[in-house]
């Protein structure tokens, strides 16, 4: 159920091993898109805020993962929207304030939102958040800046190389080149527009195998939506049919029953 | 003027009519949002706006649905075996040659009619109210999702049958929703089993 295929699609190419933890990219996209600070606790853990917020479109995901040559080992992974060329939240959004920018990003219109919040149940990577008025937020790539053929802020001030943005098929086969085995979401959910590069396993950055769109939602898609158009138009046809071919009710014929 | 027998009470054709009102507005409404209709959202000012006409629509139609029950639902629990008879000539729709067995006050299609807009009703009042007021819990947002559409299903095929044979399949039987009466007459004709209950016959 792709939603629409971009021929120039974009992406954004995350390589958590040139990513230094320093949360420039958290900074640059709360400084970009004007929004407030969080108030957090220590949880044990550099990782802050704990997880997306509305105003946290992006956050470095933390985990200390020893190993044999390293005992002091920490990864760190950019976290937001992936972008889904099958994009549950616009699949399911009642309202249509979802929609793929020509870039190929999913960006949102705030003023369409009906604040349902159906698109986070429907995101296999729990991504969209509500404002204080109910409202969708998520990354949107910089809707506004790559428009303009900027590129988004938190790449513009990553300091390593750590995220990069640009055409997508050209990021995936540079990061082949430069000998990174497997590209996260190269294939899942018809190709994420937030891929990742990786020497190691996917899963030991924490990241999710074999994300997929939740069946009732794709059921509904499928089956349930065509239905609701075509049962209507099938019966009003049917009626048509049954009033020219077989015909009302008379009174008459009802004397010779009773 | 023939003697005249009363069948929809007056508080039950307005409660019908208050019923079909809500109903239409609810699935214009929600094929509005299924499809992303700008033209019909326009029509409400917008999705926001529409999202309140369908919610508090949504509440009259539960009201309305509820009220129904004193209406019909007893007749809708009652089976005999001309209604068994009914089912295997199809109510005589499918040819008018078919002797069709005699009728009480509702034929079983009115019945089961009933019965399903009630199941169906109440269950996309209930997925329909999760959805609005209970949001912050995804896994019931999602089977409510799921469970507001397969009625939404249900609802577009049986009420636009039901609307076919309350109008143009049966003439007379829709000043049923007017009037709410018909002549001595038709009613022996049409209902001799629930005429003979009331003793007119
Ligand atoms: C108490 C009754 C009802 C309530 C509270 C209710 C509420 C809702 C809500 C909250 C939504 C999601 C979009 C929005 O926030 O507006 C929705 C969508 C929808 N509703 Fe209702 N509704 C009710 C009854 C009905 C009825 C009777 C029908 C049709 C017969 C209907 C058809 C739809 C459809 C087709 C959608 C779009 C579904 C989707 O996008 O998944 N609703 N309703
Ligand atoms: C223009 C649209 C409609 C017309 C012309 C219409 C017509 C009628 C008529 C003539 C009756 C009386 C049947 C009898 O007493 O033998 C009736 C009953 C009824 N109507 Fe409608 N109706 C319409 C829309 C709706 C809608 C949208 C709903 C519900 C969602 C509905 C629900 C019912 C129910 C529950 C009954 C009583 C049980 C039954 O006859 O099966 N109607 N309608
Ligand atoms: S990650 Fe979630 S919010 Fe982002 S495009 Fe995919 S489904 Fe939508
Ligand atoms: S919360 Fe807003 S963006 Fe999300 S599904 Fe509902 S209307 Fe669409
Ligand atoms: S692309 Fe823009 S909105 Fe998305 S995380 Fe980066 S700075 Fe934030």
């Amino acid at each position: 159920m792709a939603n629409e295929t971009t021929n120039n699609r974009k992406a954004l190419l995350v390589t958590p091993e040139a990513c230094i933890g320093c949360r420039a990219c958290q900074v640059a996209c709360k400084s970009w898109n004007q929004l407030p600070g969080i108030k957090t606790t220590n949880q044990g853990t550099y990782q802050n805020p704990p997880d997306l917020a509305s105003a946290a479109l992006n956050i470095i995901r933390y985990s200390e993962v020893p190993s044999q040559e390293n005992p002091v080992r920490w990864l760190f992974v950019s976290r937001r929207c992936m972008h889904c060329e099958d994009a549950g939240c616009m699949t399911v959004c009642p309202s249509g304030a979802l929609y793929r920018t020509p870039e190929g990003a999913v960006a949102y219109d705030r003023d369409k939102c009906i604040g349902c919040k159906l698109c986070v149940t429907a995101c296999p990577f729990d991504v969209p958040r509500y404002d204080a008025d109910g409202k969708v937020t998520k990354c949107h790539l910089c809707v506004d800046r790559i428009g303009a053929a900027m590129q988004p802020a938190c790449v513009k001030t990553c300091p390593t190389g750590a995220l990069k943005f640009g055409d997508r098929n050209d990021l995936i086969s540079t990061a082949k080149k430069d000998g990174f085995t497997t590209i996260y979401g190269e294939k899942d959910l018809s190709g994420l527009g937030t891929i990742y590069a990786f020497k190691d396993e996917p899963q030991l950055y924490g990241m999710k195998q074999n994300p997929s769109i939740p069946s009732s939602v794709v059921f509904w898609h499928t089956y349930l939506k065509p239905l609701s158009l075509f049962g209507l138009g099938g019966v009003v046809a049917a009626a048509a049919i049954h009033y020219l071919a077989i015909g009302p009710h008379k009174e008459k014929e009802e004397e010779k029953e009773v | 003027m023939a003697e005249m027998v009363r069948k929809s009470s007056v508080d039950e054709i307005v409660n019908h009519w208050i019923l079909a009102g809500s109903c239409f507005l609810l699935m214009i409404t929600g094929y509005a949002f299924l499809f992303h209709i700008d033209a019909i959202s326009n029509v409400f000012g917008g999705y926001n706006s529409m999202k309140n006409v369908h919610n508090w629509g949504g509440v009259v139609f539960i009201i309305s649905l509820l009220y129904s029950i004193r209406h019909y639902l007893i007749d809708a629990l009652h089976y005999d075996a001309d209604d068994v008879q009914w089912f295997k000539v199809a109510g005589g729709y499918l040819s008018h040659k078919v002797t069709v067995p005699p009728m009480g006050k509702y034929n079983p299609g009115q019945k089961l009619y009933y019965l399903a807009i009630l199941g169906a009703g109440i269950a996309i009042a209930l997925s329909g109210l999760a959805i609005w007021l209970l949001k912050d819990n995804a896994a019931l947002l999602l089977i409510s999702h799921l469970v507001h559409n397969v009625s939404f299903s249900i609802f577009v095929i049986a009420v636009p049958v039901h609307i076919y044979l309350g109008t143009f399949a049966n003439p007379g039987t829709f000043q049923l929703m007017v009037s709410g009466t018909l002549s001595l007459e038709s009613a022996k004709k049409r209902y001799p089993k629930w005429m003979k209950a009331a003793g007119k016959m």
